[in-house]
């Protein structure tokens, strides 16, 4: 029985619709979830099933047409659009597939404009905007304009930039969509990192490879949950057979 | 020959497909052609009725008269003017005729006129042409046709001349005289003995007709008659030279004569100037707001075409790629442009063609001004290349830019790349979210940014200019009959605020334009700035606040750009609008952008963020 | 595995039982650990039987066979080039599956749907345990790439499930 305060996001009976009568989609369709704090879970699904609408209404980027959001102990959807931008400052960070960089801010300036956008000073904001990127590994690029950034360094400014205001939770829409294997490689690193450091994580995406690394792996089709497996477990010590040697 | 047509057919094609645009393009195209055809109009109509009346009554090339001495007891010398008759390179006179001046009244109104005696026979020069009832005779008067307008006299109507009741016989016209309200002769009326200065000239002073006889009558006394004749030369065009030798040293300008002047004189120039004063000073600012319009019609096209050349790219390279030449490219991006131009400029023809007589009839006191006069060919040919000439400007680097853009590129839609301005950036860190916001969307499209500032400085150069007009007729305004209003400030001050109203009203067109363009490029910024947290009100106030901080500073910059204007376009004028109006301007302005931008950065806030995300980039 | 690799192996330089192991172990990474560490011997023998390689004691004392030191012979070296160039592709190995849910379909053994699901989530654990020990190599190292490998292999398989999710759903639902 999960202690209902530790969850970082609820949802009960989500449901998100769009148009009227015969032409009715419901890109969301009664959807319950519970993510507790320090978790990994993946959401996959082929795409057009609803899962980064999902996400979108779990961040407060969109309101339900039906059911409860919860996020870090308090209900969203219900609230204003004011309200919701303040809730967006401190208790979640976006990592969009499109990275969703301004092309003509530096990787630092990029990172600390969320901060400056919540209030903070310009120093405190550079500052932490620095240690963020060092962390991503990107301590020496911060000067760098994004187009001289390959695709996994421009999602790791994301990422570090999602993570500037201490956010309760980590929202992630297709972070890998955008990127080759040898960069999804880079992010995933980074994403096992956060993990350990207790980082709460939500992925969207429909790739295996990010899915294989969370905690809770749910399959989503049509706008609904359908299947939901635990992927934590020690080594099969197995995977030699998966390469073609006999044991 | 098949290029063109393709050219055409191109263009057209991709107005029809945009037509609020086309129609936007074409709405400030045509205040500028049309304000500057009026003006151009104004100066025919000033030249050419004249002409008309000038040899339709036989006009004379100069005018003298002359009035008995101040000292008094004397009656003027007529010996002079005859002298002056046979003087050499004079071919035929009239007169002297004797003039007084009296006071007119009718219908409630009091006008200073001078009353000049004719008699019934035809005479070789300035014979006045009748254009209602008949010429003078006993007991009636003939009133000068501008006189008779503004009174609102006509033939058979009850007038008191001096006291005397005189009937009006006729209405006619001269060309040895400026129309009422400003007659060039000025004859004093009954001077007490002895006094050593003349009155001022009354602001308003008309022209009569009646016989010799009443003229004496009305006179009274023989040596307070003054007398005038008119001169023909054997060379008109040596009026001024001829002049030279008789006429004292002109007082300068504005200072009352130490000395009354024995008598005047002038030439059929200084008559035709004066007569066309009128309209001179508003073709003046029409002409002036015509230019400042065009400006203001460049930056608005400026900031059209620039917001749309990012949707262009693609058709540009979508061209290319097909074997369109940049040549052929940059054609058909102008040619789209030029089309609405010269369609702008047509329609602009017409418009102030048929506006120019409603603003202002020049004067009822001339010949043939109650129509327009055609279009000249020069009128047609300056219009249209004025109207041509603002939208190559406002289009051709964008074109050229977009032709010579990698056809690569231009396919892959790659838009163009925000510029990185740092210090705004650095500086903008400084400020709360909304202007921080404000100043990096803003510094994201300088160029943007530069044509906000100029097109609010020329509107307000314009209405500072005006200001400063409207100072100066306010300052000359002493009409002697209140109710009588002068023609002059009249119709200037209506065109004074006609301009101001294009202005201000294409400067918003502008200024909604400009933050309309804004918002469209700055729609994923601001939808990312949402995403991290600022909420809706703090990103349209940022929105709106992008267009207002150019404003400010273009208002400021307008300020000293006006007062050169005004030095610019009258370099003797020394009247300065007053200090709280300049000092009023600048946050007036401020509060209108802000009131007009309020709106398109609200509806620019509001879009779902979720959307605009997945679908945009940068 | 393949006798070939042992003898390509060999091919560098003659070598002892305990140093193929040994650069075997290298090679695999964590995988070398699951190897049988008397596959080596047995393999090198066989290959001694078949005459591709020949054998020397060392200066020995003992008859044991990890102190003999194997090399190439001539046919062994030939055989070693003409296994270099081959094309040969790992086989897959799809029928199998594909027969299980055609036959349990036809049965009604079972829900072939159920048996996707299943293999799924064991595929997805295996790829999270390849994964971990892909990134727990250092980059660029040999185990690194072997894993990767694995892990890209498992990821095509994966799809392929869903597709087969897909295609059974929905013959499902049409019946």
């Amino acid at each position: 029985m999960r202690d209902v305060v530790d969850a970082v996001v609820r949802a009960n009976g989500l449901r998100k619709e769009y148009g009227k009568g015969e032409g009715t989609v419901r890109a969301v369709d009664g959807v319950d979830l519970e993510v507790v704090a320090g978790e990994t879970v993946a959401v996959m699904g082929p795409s057009g099933c609803g899962k980064s609408t999902l996400l979108h209404l779990l961040g407060g980027l969109d309101r339900p047409s039906d059911g409860e959001v919860w996020l870090a102990g308090r209900r969203i959807d219900r609230l204003g659009e004011k309200a919701l931008a303040r809730m967006r400052r401190t208790a979640v960070g976006f990592v969009f597939q499109a990275f969703h960089l301004m092309d003509e801010l530096t990787a630092v300036e990029n990172v600390e404009l969320s901060a400056l956008l919540a209030g903070s000073s310009p120093r405190v904001a550079r500052r932490r905007a620095i240690d963020l990127l060092d962390r991503v590994g990107l301590g020496d690029r911060a000067e760098f304009l994004p187009s001289a950034l390959s695709g996994g360094q421009r999602q790791r400014v994301a990422i570090a930039r999602a993570l500037s205001n201490k956010p309760a939770v980590v929202l992630a829409d297709e972070p890998t969509g955008n990127l080759d294997s040898a960069a999804t490689l880079e992010v995933l690193r980074l994403f096992e990192s956060l993990h350990e450091a207790g980082q709460t994580l939500l992925i969207v995406t429909h790739d295996s490879r990010i899915a294989a690394t969370a905690d809770r792996l749910i399959s989503m089709r049509d706008g609904a949950f359908v299947d939901e497996t635990r992927l934590t477990g020690g080594t099969s010590g197995q995977l030699g057979a998966l390469a073609g040697l006999e044991g | 020959m098949g290029r063109a047509l393709l050219v055409f057919r191109l263009a057209s094609r991709d107005l029809r497909r945009r037509p609020v645009e086309a129609a936007l393009l074409l709405v400030v195209i045509l205040a500028a052609t049309a304000t500057l055809t009026i003006g151009l109009v104004l100066r025919q109509a000033a030249a050419d009725p004249y002409q008309d009346t000038r040899e339709a009554t036989a006009g004379p090339d100069v005018v003298a008269s002359i009035n008995p001495p101040l000292s008094g007891g004397q009656p003027a010398d007529r010996g002079e003017l005859r002298a002056m008759a046979d003087a050499s390179g004079v071919i035929a006179h009239s007169g002297p005729y004797p003039v007084v001046g009296a006071k007119l009244a009718v219908n409630g109104h009091t006008v200073d006129v001078e009353a000049e005696g004719r008699d019934t026979a035809t005479v070789q020069v300035d014979q006045p042409k009748i254009v209602d009832g008949s010429w003078v005779r006993d007991g009636g008067v003939v009133v000068e046709a501008a006189l008779a307008d503004a009174l609102g006299v006509s033939a058979g109507d009850q007038v008191s001349l001096a006291g005397h009741s005189f009937r009006v016989v006729g209405v006619a016209v001269t060309a040895a005289s400026v129309p009422f309200p400003e007659a060039s002769l000025y004859i004093p009326p009954d001077v007490p003995r002895g006094s050593r200065k003349l009155p001022p000239p009354p602001e308003d002073l008309g022209l009569v007709w009646l016989t010799e006889p009443d003229v004496r009558s009305v006179a009274g006394q023989t040596d307070s008659l003054s007398y005038v004749m008119n001169l023909k030369l054997a060379d008109p065009s040596a009026a001024s030279s001829f002049v030279a030798a008789y006429a004292p040293a002109d007082p300068p300008p504005g200072a009352q004569p130490s000395e009354p002047p024995v008598g005047t004189i002038a030439t059929w120039q200084q008559i035709r100037d004066n007569a066309s004063l009128l309209v001179r000073n508003e073709q003046r600012a029409l002409v002036t707001g015509g230019w400042l319009l065009g400006l203001l019609a460049v930056a608005s096209i400026a900031v059209l075409v620039g917001g749309r050349m990012a949707d262009q790219t693609r058709r540009v390279g979508l061209l290319k790629a097909v074997g369109g030449t940049p040549g052929l490219v940059a054609a058909v991006l102008l040619a789209e442009y030029v089309v609405v131009a010269v369609v702008a400029a047509g329609v602009g023809l017409v418009v102030g063609w048929l506006a120019a007589p409603l603003l202002t009839d020049p004067s009822a006191g001339l010949i043939g001004s109650t129509g327009t006069p055609p279009l000249s060919l020069a009128t047609v040919g300056i219009v249209t290349a004025v109207a041509v000439g603002v939208a190559v400007l406002a289009t051709f680097v964008p074109a050229v830019r977009a032709a010579r853009t990698s056809t690569v590129l231009a396919l892959a839609d790659a838009a163009r790349l925000p510029r990185r301005t740092a210090w705004l950036i650095a500086i903008s860190a400084r400020l709360p979210a909304p202007l921080l916001l404000a100043l990096r969307v803003a510094g994201r499209r300088p160029r943007r940014m530069i044509l906000s500032i100029a097109s609010v400085a020329v509107a307000v150069s314009g209405i500072v200019a005006a200001l400063a007009a409207n100072a100066e007729l306010g300052a000359s305004n002493f009409a002697t009959s209140p109710e009588l209003d002068t023609m002059r400030t009249q119709r200037l001050g209506h065109v004074l605020v006609l301009i101001c109203v294009m202005l201000i009203v294409l400067a918003a067109v502008n200024a909604i334009v400009s933050t309309w363009a804004s918002v469209l490029d700055a729609r994923y910024a601001s939808a990312l700035a949402r995403a991290l947290g600022l909420t809706p009100q703090q990103v349209s106030s940022g929105l709106a606040m992008a267009q207002v901080l150019p404003a400010l500073v273009g208002a400021i910059l307008g300020l000293p750009a006006g007062l050169a204007l005004i030095a610019a376009a009258d370099p003797d004028s020394t009247t300065y609008p007053p200090l709280w109006q300049l000092l009023a301007v600048v946050p007036v302005t401020v509060v209108a952008v802000a009131a007009l931008t309020t709106i398109p950065a609200r509806i620019g806030a509001r879009r779902s963020v979720a959307e605009i995300l997945q679908s945009e980039h940068a | 595995m393949r006798q070939e690799v042992v003898l390509a192996l060999l091919a560098k330089e003659p070598s002892h039982g305990y140093d193929l192991r040994a650069r075997l172990r290298e090679a695999l990474g964590p995988l070398g650990d699951e190897m049988n560490p008397g596959q080596v011997y047995v393999t090198l023998t066989r290959l001694e039987r078949a005459g591709l390689v020949e054998s020397e004691r060392t200066t020995g004392l003992t008859d044991r066979p990890d102190r003999k030191r194997y090399a190439l012979t001539a046919e062994g070296q030939q055989r070693v080039a003409g296994w270099l160039a081959e094309v040969s592709w790992p086989k897959p190995d799809l029928a199998e599956f594909h027969l299980k849910l055609v036959a349990a379909a036809a049965a009604g053994l079972a829900d072939p749907l159920t048996i996707v699901d299943t293999q799924r989530r064991e595929l997805l654990r295996r790829l999270r345990e390849a994964q971990r020990a892909a990134m727990a190599e250092p980059d660029g190292s040999d185990a690194a790439l072997l894993l990767e490998g694995i892990v890209l292999r498992l990821q095509a398989d994966l799809r392929w499930l869903e597709e087969c999710e897909r295609n059974w759903n929905s013959r499902g639902s049409e019946s």
